[in-house]
C-alpha cells in the first residue's frame, strides 16, 4: 500500500477533524467560555491571560515543571490502564512514596549526589509497595483494584498526616510541616528556560523507556493483551496475576519517584494535605485518558494540560476568574472524549448480529 | 388458500454479503415447515427479518393473507409470531414464571399478582407437555428446560406461529424426542410451527414441509413424505458432501499425551471431570464425542492449564505436566485452538500479527531476552499469513475487519505453525461455511500424517466420525468409550452420549 | 467504657453520617439493578450539596435548596447517562471525569459566585429543619435518635422499604432489572433499556443530589471544598456489599456510619484526628476483605476489557 506524501498528509488532517478530541478540545473551551461569562466574567480577556500566562515570562519555566508531575502520573496510570488495570490509588502512592522520598533527604546526612537518587529510591519503593497492596488485594483476595486503590488514597493521607503531626513537625513554622529539605538533598534546577527541574529529564527517559517497552517488549506487548483481553491473554499463556503486580508496582514507584521529586524538588516541605489539593495523580489520569495511554502524545498532553493550569493562575492573578476552571476545562474535554462526541462523525450503528450470536455462544 | 405465513422476494444485503436474495416461504396452518440449509445459508437472517429484529431491503411478508411490516419484535409478537432463538433470551436471576410474564405481568393493585402468573404459567405448560416449575429460578435450570420456558414465553402471548432456531443444538436426544412431541402437540391444537435446522434426520422426523436454503436462495420447497435425504442434501449443498474417512498414512507411533485418573471438580462442587484415562498418540486424531456440558470444556481447560485440576496425571511426550501453568505446558509443546475464536482465540483490538504470535510469543525464533527481533515478527506472520491464505488488508491492521473462516485461520495457522507435538482442538469448524470447514478438516489431517497427535472434541458427530482414528465418549464427566470409528455407527455412539449403555448393564 | 462510647449520641451522629450515604447508595443500586455500572456518586454528591447551600441562600429557603440539590445531581447523572446508554461509552471513565468535573466546577463556583475560598458560610443559608415525629420521637433512647431528624432522614428511611417494593413486586422494577441482567432480551419484549437505563441513571443523580443537600444543609449549615470526601465511593462499596439489595444497601450504609461516628469519638477521646478520619475507610476495607465474595461481577467488569 503505497500512499503519495500529500494523501498522507490529506488524511492526517482529515483524520485529526473527525477526531473526537478536536472537537471534545473546542466543546470544553467553549463550555469554559460559557460558565466565565455567566458567572460575570470576560471569557476572552480569560482566555488571553490563560494563554500568555502559560508560555511567556515565567510561564513557561512553570508549565514545564508542572508537566512534570503531570506526565508523570499520567505515565504511571498508563502502565496500569493500558494492561486494563483500573488504578485510581496513583494519588496515595505518591503521596506516601512522597513522605519516605522526604524523610530520606531530610534525616539522612550526605552529598547530594547520593542522597538526591536515595531519597528517589526510597520515595519510588515505598510507592511500589503502596502499589502491591491493592495488586495483592486483586490477585489474593479478588477484590476489585479499582475501589481499594481508591480508598487507600484516604489512608494514606490520613497515615502521612498523622507521621508529619506527631513525629516529623517543624515547630518554627505555623504549618504542619516537615522541616525543610537541606540544601544539598535538593533536586538541582538546568540552567534552561530560567530554572527547570532535573527532574524533566527523569520524565523525559520515562517516556522513551515506556515507549521501547511498550513497542517493542515481550512484557509491553503481554501488558497490552492482558488490556485488551483478559480470557485471551490467560489461553496465550500470560501470567494475567503475576503481571498485575509488576504493573502496581511500577505504577506505585513512579508514582512514589514523582511525589519525591514535589517535595526535594518543589516544595521543600511536606506540608500536610497539599500535595493532594493540586491533584496530580488526577490530572495525570484524564491525561492519559486522553492520550490513550500512549508515551509520546501523553508527553504532549501534559504538556498543554500544564499550560492550561499556569495560564489559569495567571488568569486568576489578572482576570479574577478562578484557575479551577482549568480542572473545569480538562474534566469537560475526556468527558466529551469518553461520549465520543464529533459533529463530523457519520457513522451509524450497523444492525448486526452479535458476535457471541455469530459465534453461536448461548446466552444463557 | 390462505397461507398462515408468507415471505415474498424477502432481500436482505449486507456490506460485501447478500444474506438473503428474493426468498419465497409459504407455510400453511398446522403445518410443521422446516427450514434448512448449510451454516451461513441465511436461515438465522431470515427468521430476524421475519421477526422484525432489522427490516428487508426488498420484499413482502404476509400472515393470513394480509401484509405486514414489522418495525420491532415486539409488533411480530403483536401479530401472533414467536421465536425461540438459538441462543436463549431469559433472564438468569429471574423465576420462570418472571420470565414467561414480563411485560404483561398480571396485576393487582398495580403490583404484580405472583399467583396469577404462576397459575397461568402452570396451565399452559400443563396443556402441552411442558414440565416446568413456573417457580424455579431459570439460572439453576438445565438447558432443555430453559428452551420449555422459552416455548412457554411465546404461548403465553398467543402465538399462532413458532419460529424454533435450531432447538435441537443442546439437546440430547431424549430432551429433543420430547420437544418433538411438544411440537406435534401444538400442531395438533392448531398451530404453526417453523423449524429451522441444518440436520436432514430431524427435518425426515419431525416436518410435515421443507424449504431449501442455500447461499441466500430458497431453492426448494418440498413435502417431507414425498422426498428423501439425498434430495435434500443435493438442494442444501449443490454436490455431494465430501465427509469421507481419511485413514491415517501411519500407524499411530508414540504416545504424545497420556492421562491418568484426572479429576476435575466444576462450578458446584461436583466433578466435571471423573477419573479420565486416555493416551493420544503421533499420528492419530482422538475425538472426543459428548451431548454439551458433559465435561469436554472442563477436560480440555485443564489439560491446557486454565483450569486446575483435583486428582490425576498429565504427561506431554514423556514429561510431566501436571501442575505447569499455561506457558509451560505451551513450551513443552501444546497447541491450543480454543472453541470460541472471538472472545478467546483472537484478540478483537489487536493486529492480525500480533493475534499471529499470541501463546507463541516467547519463542526464542523471535525474541531475545525479553526484546522482540520486529523483523523475525514480520516475516513469520507473513509466512503465516501466506501459507494459510489469510484474507487480510494488512498484518497490521485489526483482527476484527477479518470475516468469521478467515479468523479461524489465524487460529489454525497460530496454533499449527509451531512444530509443536500435541494440537488440541475444541470445535474447530463451529460457525464456518463448507469451504472453511474442508481447509480445516483438511490441515487436521495434514498436521496429523505429519505425525502430530490431535486431540478432537467435537459437538457435530459427522465431523468426529470423518476424522477420527480412535473416538471417546463423554458422559457426566466420565469417558464411557473408546471406540473404533470403522466399526461403529452413529446410534450406537449416541447411547453412550446419553448414558444409555449404563441403563443397559443396569438392567 | 463501653457505656461512654456506645451511647445516645453515637448513634445519633451515626445516623447522621449514615442518611448520605444511605441516599447515595440507593441511587447507586438502581443502576446496579439496571446494569449500569454507577461510580459518579462522588461528583454528583458534591454538586448537589453545593446547588443546595446556593439555592438555600439565593431564596433563602432549605426547600429550593433540596430542589436545587436535586436538580445538579440529575445534571451530572444525565451527562452521565448520554455517555454511557446513548453514546455508549465507558461508564468507568465517565464517571471518573464526572467527579472530577464537580470537583472542579464547585470549586470554581465557590469563589466565583460568593467570593470566598475553601469554606462558605452565611446566615441567609437556610439548613434543613428538625421534624420531631410526635409520640415517636418521646421514645425514650431511639426517640430522638431516628424521630426528631431532618425531612431527608425519614426519606431515605422510607426509600428502603419502597424501593424493596419497587424492585421486587411491581411491573416496573421486574423489567428494570430484566434489563440490567440481559438489554437484548427485554428489547426484543418490547422493554426499552434506554429508557430504564436513563431513568435509573437520573434517578440516582437525584438521590445523590439529596445526598449532597443533606450533606450541607443537614449535617452542617456551609459548604466546604470536597466536602463529600470519599463518601460516595463508600457508597459504591455499600451497593456491592448489599448486593445491591435494599436491605443489604441499608446495613452496610448504617456500618459505614457508625465506624464514621465512631471516629468523631474517639477524636473526642484524644485520638488524633487523622487517624479516626481513616476510620471509615479502613473498615469498608475490612468489610470488602470480609465479604470478598460477592464482588465476582465488579471484578470481571473492572478487569475484562
Amino acid at each position: 500500500m503505497l500512499r503519495r506524501f500529500p494523501d498522507f498528509l490529506g488524511d492526517m488532517s482529515r483524520r485529526a477533524l473527525v477526531s473526537p478530541v478536536t472537537f471534545s478540545l473546542f466543546f470544553a473551551f467553549a463550555l469554559a467560555g460559557a460558565i466565565v461569562a455567566v458567572t460575570g466574567g470576560d471569557p476572552l480577556a480569560a482566555g488571553e491571560e490563560m494563554v500568555t500566562g502559560a508560555v511567556t515570562g515565567s510561564g513557561l519555566r512553570n508549565t514545564l515543571g508542572r508537566a512534570v508531575p503531570i506526565v508523570g502520573m499520567a505515565l504511571a496510570v498508563s502502565i496500569a490502564f493500558r494492561s486494563g488495570i483500573i488504578n485510581l490509588g496513583g494519588e496515595g502512592q505518591m503521596v506516601i512514596g512522597g513522605l519516605a522520598g522526604t524523610m530520606v533527604a531530610i534525616y539522612v546526612p550526605g552529598p547530594g549526589y547520593l542522597i538526591v537518587p536515595l531519597a528517589m529510591l526510597a520515595g519510588a519503593v515505598v510507592g511500589a509497595v503502596w502499589g502491591l497492596l491493592p495488586a495483592y488485594g486483586q490477585t489474593w483476595l479478588r477484590l476489585p483494584i479499582l475501589i481499594t486503590s481508591l480508598l487507600l488514597n484516604y489512608v494514606a493521607r490520613a497515615v502521612t498526616g498523622y507521621l508529619v503531626r506527631f513525629h516529623l513537625l517543624d515547630d518554627a513554622v505555623t504549618l504542619t510541616s516537615t522541616r525543610q529539605v537541606p540544601e544539598a538533598a535538593r533536586m538541582p534546577k538546568m540552567p534552561v528556560f530560567g530554572g527547570v527541574s532535573l527532574s524533566l529529564i527523569l520524565v523525559m527517559v520515562l517516556v522513551a523507556l515506556l515507549w521501547m517497552v511498550y513497542t517493542r517488549s515481550v512484557a509491553g506487548y503481554e501488558s497490552q493483551m492482558t488490556g485488551f483481553n483478559m480470557r485471551s491473554a490467560r489461553y496465550g499463556g500470560i501470567d494475567v496475576e503475576q503481571r498485575t503486580v509488576q504493573v502496581m508496582v511500577v505504577a506505585g514507584a513512579i508514582g512514589g519517584l514523582i511525589g519525591t521529586h514535589l517535595i526535594i524538588g518543589e516544595a521543600l516541605r511536606f506540608i500536610d494535605g497539599e500535595l493532594v489539593l493540586a491533584g496530580f495523580a488526577w490530572t495525570g489520569l484524564l491525561v492519559s485518558l486522553l492520550a490513550v495511554n500512549r508515551p509520546i502524545p501523553i508527553f504532549i498532553t501534559g504538556l498543554f494540560f500544564s499550560g492550561l493550569q499556569i495560564g489559569g493562575l495567571a488568569m486568576q492573578r489578572n482576570a479574577g476568574v478562578s484557575w479551577r476552571l482549568s480542572q473545569v476545562l480538562q474534566a469537560v474535554v475526556i468527558v466529551a472524549v469518553a461520549c465520543r462526541l464529533s459533529v463530523w462523525r457519520s457513522e451509524r450503528r450497523r444492525a448486526e448480529p452479535s458476535e457471541a450470536d455469530a459465534a453461536g455462544v448461548g446466552e444463557v | 388458500m390462505t397461507f398462515e405465513l408468507e415471505l415474498r422476494g424477502i432481500t436482505k444485503r449486507y456490506p460485501g454479503v447478500l444474506a438473503n436474495d428474493a426468498v419465497d416461504l409459504a407455510v400453511r396452518p398446522a403445518e410443521i415447515h422446516a427450514i434448512v440449509g448449510e451454516n451461513g445459508a441465511g436461515k438465522t437472517t431470515l427468521m430476524s427479518l421475519l421477526y422484525g429484529l432489522f427490516p428487508p431491503d426488498e420484499g413482502e411478508i404476509f400472515i393470513r393473507g394480509e401484509r405486514v411490516e414489522f418495525s420491532s419484535a415486539l409488533e411480530a409478537i403483536a401479530a401472533g409470531l414467536g421465536m425461540v432463538h438459538q441462543s436463549f433470551k431469559l433472564f438468569p436471576t429471574l423465576s420462570v414464571a418472571d420470565n414467561v410474564v414480563f411485560r404483561q405481568e398480571p396485576r393487582r393493585r398495580g403490583l404484580i399478582d405472583r399467583a396469577a402468573s404462576v397459575a397461568r404459567v402452570r396451565e399452559l405448560a400443563d396443556r402441552y407437555g411442558l414440565a416446568v416449575d413456573p417457580e424455579a429460578v431459570v439460572e439453576d435450570l438445565p438447558v432443555g428446560v430453559l428452551q420449555r420456558v422459552e416455548i412457554l414465553k411465546a404461548l403465553y402471548r398467543d402465538a399462532n406461529v413458532l419460529i424454533l432456531d435450531e432447538p435441537t443444538a443442546v439437546l440430547t436426544p431424549q430432551e429433543r424426542d420430547k420437544l418433538f412431541e411438544v411440537i406435534r402437540r401444538l400442531r395438533d391444537a392448531g398451530g404453526t410451527i417453523l423449524f429451522i435446522t441444518h440436520k436432514l434426520g430431524e427435518v425426515m422426523a419431525i416436518s410435515d414441509r421443507v424449504t431449501v436454503l442455500r447461499n441466500g436462495r430458497a431453492v426448494a420447497d418440498l413435502v417431507t413424505a414425498e422426498t428423501d435425504p439425498a434430495e435434500i442434501t443435493l438442494h442444501m449443498t449443490g454436490r455431494a458432501v465430501d465427509l469421507d474417512r481419511r485413514a491415517p498414512e501411519h500407524e499411530p507411533a508414540q504416545v504424545v499425551l497420556k492421562v491418568d485418573s484426572l479429576t476435575v471438580i466444576g462450578e458446584h462442587g461436583r466433578p466435571a471431570v471423573a477419573d479420565a484415562s486416555f493416551e493420544v498418540r503421533s499420528g492419530e486424531i482422538v475425538g472426543i464425542a459428548g451431548v454439551a456440558g458433559n465435561g469436554q470444556s472442563e477436560l480440555i481447560e485443564a489439560l491446557c492449564g486454565l483450569r486446575e485440576t483435583d486428582g490425576g496425571a498429565v504427561s506431554l511426550v514423556g514429561m510431566e505436566i501436571t501442575g505447569a501453568d499455561v506457558a509451560g505446558r505451551r513450551s513443552a509443546g501444546l497447541a491450543y485452538i480454543p472453541e470460541d475464536r472471538y472472545a478467546v482465540g483472537t484478540i478483537r483490538q489487536a493486529s492480525v500479527s500480533e493475534n499471529l504470535l499470541l501463546g507463541h510469543h516467547r519463542n526464542p525464533s523471535i525474541q531475545h531476552r525479553g526484546w522482540f527481533d520486529r523483523q523475525a515478527v514480520a516475516r513469520l506472520a507473513r509466512r503465516l499469513v501466506e501459507v494459510f491464505d489469510i484474507k487480510a488488508g494488512s498484518v497490521s491492521g485489526p483482527v476484527s475487519t477479518l470475516s468469521g473462516g478467515n479468523l479461524q485461520k489465524v487460529v489454525v495457522a497460530r496454533e499449527m505453525e509451531q512444530g509443536t507435538p500435541l494440537l488440541i482442538a475444541e470445535q474447530p469448524t463451529r460457525g464456518l461455511d463448507i469451504g472453511a470447514i474442508e481447509f480445516v478438516h483438511g490441515q487436521l489431517v495434514r498436521f496429523r500424517d505429519q505425525g502430530g497427535a490431535v486431540l478432537m472434541v467435537s459437538a457435530e458427530l459427522s465431523e468426529i466420525l470423518a476424522l477420527s482414528t480412535r473416538i471417546l465418549v463423554m458422559f457426566e464427566g466420565r469417558i464411557v468409550a473408546d471406540l473404533d470409528p470403522s466399526k461403529v455407527a452413529e446410534p450406537e455412539i449416541g447411547l453412550y452420549m446419553t448414558g444409555a449403555h449404563l441403563e443397559k448393564a443396569v438392567a | 467504657m463501653f457505656e461512654q462510647i456506645f451511647d445516645a449520641a453515637l448513634f445519633d451522629s451515626a445516623t447522621r453520617a449514615m442518611i448520605p450515604i444511605l441516599l447515595a447508595a440507593l441511587g447507586g443500586m438502581i443502576c446496579e439493578r439496571a446494569g449500569v455500572f454507577q461510580i459518579a456518586l462522588e461528583g454528583m454528591m458534591l454538586a448537589g450539596a453545593f446547588a443546595a447551600v446556593a439555592g438555600s441562600y439565593l431564596a433563602i429557603s432549605w426547600t429550593l435548596g433540596v430542589v436545587f440539590g436535586i436538580a445538579a445531581g440529575m445534571l451530572i447523572s444525565l451527562a452521565l447517562a448520554y455517555g454511557t446508554v446513548t453514546r455508549r461509552g465507558d461508564s468507568i471513565v465517565l464517571g471518573i471525569a464526572l467527579n472530577l468535573l464537580a470537583m472542579g466546577l464547585t470549586g470554581f463556583l465557590l469563589p466565583q459566585l460568593f467570593d470566598v475560598r475553601g469554606v462558605f458560610q452565611h446566615p441567609r443559608i437556610d439548613g434543613l429543619d428538625r421534624i420531631a415525629i410526635p409520640v415517636l420521637s418521646d421514645i425514650p433512647w431511639i426517640g430522638p435518635v431516628l424521630f426528631d431528624n431532618t425531612l431527608l432522614t425519614y426519606v431515605a428511611l422510607l426509600l428502603v422499604p419502597i424501593l424493596w417494593v419497587f424492585l421486587f413486586r411491581t411491573p416496573v422494577g421486574l423489567r428494570l432489572r430484566g434489563v440490567g441482567e440481559r438489554p437484548l432480551a427485554a428489547e426484543t419484549l418490547g422493554v426499552s433499556p434506554t429508557v430504564y437505563k436513563y431513568g435509573a441513571v437520573l434517578a440516582s443523580g437525584a438521590l445523590a443530589g439529596l445526598a449532597g443537600a443533606q450533606l450541607s444543609l443537614g449535617n452542617v449549615v456551609q459548604f466546604a471544598e470536597n466536602m463529600s470526601s470519599g463518601r460516595g465511593w463508600v457508597a459504591v462499596v455499600a451497593v456491592m456489599l448489599g448486593r445491591a439489595h435494599p436491605v443489604g444497601v441499608l446495613a452496610a450504609a448504617a456500618l459505614f456510619a457508625l465506624a464514621e461516628a465512631l471516629g468523631f469519638r474517639f477524636q473526642g477521646n484524644g485520638l488524633p484526628v487523622q487517624i479516626t478520619d481513616a476510620l471509615p475507610f479502613v473498615v469498608t476495607l475490612l468489610a470488602l476483605i470480609i465479604a470478598r465474595k460477592r464482588f465476582a461481577r465488579l471484578l470481571d467488569l473492572t478487569t475484562a476489557a
